[in-house]
């Protein structure tokens, strides 16, 4: 348990200090993501949500639960 | 399903309301198709500090079905213009609530930029047939590490993972 609890501030503290670095690769990356044809003015984005908590939420509430077939 | 932005981007363009879509939402636009979407509870909105284009703006979360607060409370009503200086004078943002725990923010500061800027190299994608303006990809990940929070840090980690992995995949 002492070592569990010694684990968790250790997380705690590196959460709290951790930077984020904006480096020259990540920002290539981002303007690569960017000249992407389909990340242009004028790209249809209708179904780019479905990953968001809401529409997972919304899929599961309309879930209809079925017996198992033994 | 009606993607929930999709009626109040309606309601913003019938209207000639000017915002770009900022945050998680507008870096989610951004995955290769169906990928690289990180969940998020709200939808954030940057505007311009300009008094005529906020009414505008709740005229059309109204026309969307929305409720407006201004920290805790319903935003005061008339919703005109003397209290959209009110709240640009202060840069005060304003949240927008509806269905399904919907919460848009209309924001008048984005961290580290202008509106001006961010508009004149905004993308407009399409929702639903509607025009939605939204931030350049870049502003939006630079305002996330000039605002500094935990929760902005980690995005940006699990983002860049993320975005490694999709254009190692794509080569």
């Amino acid at each position: 348990m002492e070592r569990c609890l010694a684990g968790l501030r250790q997380a705690a503290e590196f959460v709290k200090s951790y930077r984020f670095e904006m480096t020259d690769d990540y920002l290539s990356l981002i303007v690569r993501l960017e000249a992407l044809p389909q990340n242009q003015s004028g790209a249809d984005k209708s179904g780019r949500w479905r990953g968001s908590r809401r529409y997972a939420e919304s899929l599961i509430a309309r879930a209809t639960l079925l017996p198992r077939n033994l | 399903m009606t993607h929930p932005l999709a009626p109040l981007a309606r309601a913003l363009a019938q209207r000639s309301a000017r915002y770009v879509l900022i945050g998680v939402s507008g870096a989610n636009l951004y995955g290769p198709g169906g990928q690289a979407v990180f969940t998020t509870d709200d939808i954030d909105l940057f505007l311009p500090p300009d008094p005529d284009n906020l009414v505008h703006a709740w005229s059309a979360c109204e026309e969307a079905h929305l409720e407006i607060w201004l920290s805790d409370e319903p935003l005061d009503r008339p919703r005109d213009r003397r209290v959209a200086e009110r709240i640009v004078e202060r840069s005060a943002l304003t949240r927008a609530t509806g269905q399904d725990d919907l919460m848009v923010d209309l924001t008048l500061v984005m961290k580290g930029f202008d509106f001006e800027d961010v508009w004149a190299e905004r993308r407009t994608f399409i929702i639903e047939g509607v025009p939605v303006p939204t931030a350049r990809l870049l502003h939006i990940v630079t305002s996330k590490h000039a605002t500094g929070r935990p929760k902005d840090q980690y995005f940006l980690a699990t983002h860049r993972d993320a975005l490694e992995q999709l254009l190692k995949k794509g080569e």
